[in-house]
């Protein structure tokens, strides 16, 4: 399902700032090493570098070539990683970090092996941060003052105002001073994007001239080599195929499979079925210029019209959560004590006419004379069949309360521009993804309304933005929380959106693949551990 | 070939080449021009991913250096085209050229095969029937071409993997389609070639196109003469009747072929020019876009170049015309 993406700021974790000693160089848990595991993917990665890929593609096969600072394991601690141990100044201002010795970085033919330093941190934030590198990730460490190199092996990292969980952004991924040609900021035109080197697990072995991308195990990888010997990323252009091939064999693994076709591999006793949490939801979203839907009531009848659970049965079997608010279920933020409002048609009927409509002649909704019409568009997606029944299942519910709903499919492009530009609709279909993060500011601010800002509905009450402001500059965890389980208690009641669900994320892979953890929306970042049974290695 | 023969041929060629240079400009100015009225930008694709304001796509046209106004982004294409850049790919930043020509080649083994496919089915069909006339053989098996060519490649592609991947496992499974084992990559290959020749409306077209014209020439006063005199009809009426409406067909046809690729490379997951086109559309990638149109006009123009030339090389007065 094609989604808006959303880089959200501050990430969610809580650690120890802890130091831990430094891994052994061989993994010494017993495991064979060897094997090749191939994988589907949606398409083929514009570029594979960390600072200018904005997509899941490539973040995904970033998490496979390269290391951050800090790490998350499995239960979401931060961990070390390139660093091995840090230090916070008591006033939160500044990070120091204690650089690993004994990593390197993939070599390159015909060159000598180099040595991961201080110097390729201090290079990395700085091309991520040049004017002209274009990244996602700007916005995001823009808290960052300085960094400076205190030795080889020891940078300093000066904020600009102490922020909650700092630490945590300290994830981003170090590339080489020697990898880049330009030296002061990377563009797509680099042939790095093509062709990088980290110091993560597998290395970059080449992409075929169908766009297949051939990674091998990184033999010096300082936790120790990775399991298996090689990853292939495969492109496909039709998800339907993409079953089919994991059926044949062609692939062992989908990232996410088609929830029209978990039945199929789940009852197929040679594959696994996962599910790992997704940090995103679908919504229809409100136009509250229209002054039809700037009354709460119209926006809550909708909301009460709808029978989440039966589409979420029919059309996705069943596979997520129905939300209540404007966060992730998975999310610290979610506020489990709001539950989603019931189905309820006749209470949606008697909102709509609380608001002052009407039923006429026709069977629908009128105020003033005025026919109680919307138009509803959604952007055509790859997949869009089970899209297309959630929007034609919300067209009927409509009707049934007397509301009329023009559907209209657009182009993804033309949509975007439609929604967030001209903000020419009355109600959209679409989801939003998140980090790990629960940052929702740029959604339901007033001072995010405008052109291609995100709260394309716009949205503005006072006490939002309120609570909003306050969440951003608080630095107890604890507080924010409360702060968001009431935003989320507002927004809920208040309906800008009606929320839907959170979709039960699926890899599906063959189970010769074992101790296969997944991170929620990198996947790829426990693959080290990743193994297979020597008879299973073909 | 004598120089006698030579000539016209040159002096075709050079009209020919002439006017596909003025004809790649209007492609160009025309594929600009829709793409600029098209919603959307090519920053989106950078920008996705990110709070997409209004300034952070000012600083990123800024940035990449792309003037503001339509006909300097315009001149400053045609400039650099002129000396032989296309620039790079929004989405990648890999070189349009080089890619174009690297997915163009698979386009044109998968073109130059289908058209071999949809010749070696049309022609012995058509030249049975205008020589025999309809009767029991012909007729069913034109009727059944007839058919096979009014199905739309997408269902046609779908209901061939099915039946050959799916059910007999007669091809390599390998959407995508290699790994490893590039000993049946060839194999795998040859189902959209297949598809796209007896689909796409092409063979149908051909049998009736080649039929009337060879009837008509079997009727003409000098295939009379011929057979009267005992020679052979053949041999008269290969030039008029077969060789020229061949080309006339490849050269009419690629322009189709090359549209139906778009829809087959995307079904069979077939690297090639199409399906780089329909990609670089969604993401408004316009110098890959652009690069796109100006290889599917120079090959249009070589389809036409090659039956200019033949043409003329068969009957040198054409040269005249």
């Amino acid at each position: 399902m094609k989604r808006i993406s959303l880089v959200l700021l501050s990430l969610v974790l809580m650690a120890a700032a802890a130091s831990h000693p430094a891994q052994a160089a061989p993994k010494k848990d017993g495991r064979p090493n060897g094997g090749s595991l191939s994988y589907g993917e949606y398409g083929r990665p514009a570029t594979l570098d960390p600072v200018t890929s904005n997509e899941m593609i490539s973040l995904r096969l970033t998490e496979l070539m390269f290391n951050g600072l800090v790490g998350i394991n499995e239960k979401q601690e931060i961990v070390p990683e390139l660093a091995e141990k840090w230090e916070r100044s008591p006033d939160g201002r500044t990070y120091t970090f204690s650089l690993r010795k004994d990593v390197t970085w993939h070599p390159r033919e015909g060159e000598e092996t180099k040595p991961f330093t201080a110097d390729d941190v201090v290079f990395t934030y700085k091309i991520m941060m040049h004017p002209r590198t274009i990244t996602p990730l700007k916005v995001r460490y823009e808290f960052i003052e300085n960094v400076e190199k205190l030795d080889d092996h020891t940078v300093r990292f000066t904020l600009k105002r102490p922020i909650l969980n700092a630490l945590a952004k300290f994830s981003f991924k170090v590339i080489p001073k020697h990898g880049p040609s330009n030296p002061l900021y990377l563009t797509r035109d680099d042939a790095f994007v093509q062709n990088p080197i980290g110091t993560g697990p597998f290395m970059l072995k080449n992409i075929t001239a169908e766009r297949e991308i051939i990674l091998v195990a990184n033999e010096n990888y300082f936790k120790g080599r990775p399991h298996a010997d090689k990853f292939v990323a495969k492109p496909f252009a039709d998800q339907n195929i993409m079953t089919q091939a994991l059926m044949f064999n062609a692939i062992d693994m989908i990232v996410l499979v088609n929830p029209r076709d978990i039945p199929e591999i789940q009852g197929d006793k040679r594959f696994v079925l996962q599910p790992y949490n997704a940090l995103s939801y679908s919504f229809f979203g409100y136009n509250a210029r229209n002054p039809l839907l700037a009354d709460k009531r119209v926006r809550k009848a909708f909301t009460y019209a709808v029978n989440r659970q039966e589409m979420l049965d029919s059309f996705f079997n069943g596979q997520g959560t129905i939300i209540s608010g404007p966060f992730a279920p998975g999310s610290w933020a979610y506020n489990l004590d709001v539950q989603p409002a019931a189905f309820d048609p006749q209470k949606a009927v008697a909102l709509l006419e609380e608001a002052g409509f009407t039923r006429g002649a026709d069977g629908f909704m009128q105020k003033n004379g005025q026919k109680l019409t919307l138009s509803l568009k959604v952007p055509i997606e790859k997949e869009s069949e089970a899209v297309k029944r959630v929007v034609l299942a919300f067209k009927n519910y409509l009707k049934n309360i007397g509301v009329d709903i023009k559907v209209e499919f657009k182009e993804w492009q033309a949509w975007k521009e439609d929604v967030f530009l001209e903000h020419d609709f009355d109600v959209i279909f679409a989801s939003w993804v998140f980090d790990d993060s629960a940052d929702i500011s740029s959604l339901f601010h007033s001072g995010e309304i405008g052109s291609w800002k995100n709260n394309f509905g716009g949205y503005s009450n006072p006490e939002v933005d309120g609570l909003i402001n306050e969440s951003k500059l608080t630095l107890d965890h604890e507080k924010r929380r409360t702060i968001n389980r009431k935003l989320h208690a507002i927004l809920a009641e208040e309906n800008p959106y009606t929320f839907l669900w959170t979709l039960t994320n699926y890899a599906g892979y063959h189970k010769k693949v074992r101790r296969v953890a997944i991170h929620p929306y990198k996947f790829f970042s426990y693959a080290d551990e990743w193994f297979m049974e020597e008879k299973d290695q073909k | 070939m004598k120089l006698s023969a030579i000539r016209p041929i040159a002096l075709v060629l050079s009209r020919e080449l002439t006017i596909t240079a003025l004809l790649l400009l209007g492609v160009s100015f025309v594929v600009f021009i829709i793409l600029y009225l098209s919603p959307g930008d090519p920053f989106s694709v950078l920008l996705e991913g990110q709070v997409s304001t209004e300034e952070a796509r000012e600083g990123l046209r800024e940035a990449m250096g792309v003037p503001k106004s339509w006909y300097s982004q315009y001149l400053s294409w045609l400039t650099n085209m002129l000396q032989g850049n296309f620039g790079t790919s929004v989405r990648t930043g890999l070189p349009v050229l080089q890619e174009v020509l690297r997915m163009g080649l698979n386009t044109v083994v998968l073109t130059i095969g289908s058209l071999f496919i949809t010749l070696l089915l049309a022609v012995p069909l058509a030249l049975y029937s205008a020589v025999r006339g309809t009767d029991r053989i012909s007729w069913p098996l034109t009727m059944f071409s007839y058919v096979i060519s009014a199905l739309p490649v997408f269902w046609l592609g779908y209901i061939v993997i099915y039946f050959f991947t799916h059910k007999l496992g007669i091809f390599p499974m390998a959407f995508g389609y290699s790994s490893g084992g590039s000993g049946s990559a060839w194999l795998y290959a040859l189902l959209p070639i297949f598809v796209l020749g007896i689909g796409n409306g092409t063979v149908s077209e051909v049998i009736r196109f080649l039929r009337s014209e060879m009837s008509r020439v079997m009727a003409e006063d000098y295939i009379r003469t011929a057979r009267a005199k005992g020679a052979s009809v053949w041999k008269h009426s290969f030039k008029e009747g077969l060789l020229i409406p061949v080309t006339e067909i490849i050269a009419s046809k690629i322009p189709f072929i090359l549209g139906g690729a778009v829809i087959v490379e995307q079904v069979f997951n077939w690297p090639g020019m199409g399906k780089m086109a329909w990609q670089a559309a969604q993401d408004r990638d316009y110098p890959v876009i652009m690069g796109v149109a100006i290889l599917a006009a120079v090959l249009v123009r070589l389809g036409s170049l090659f039956q200019s030339v033949v043409y003329v090389a068969v009957n040198p007065r054409a040269s005249k015309e």
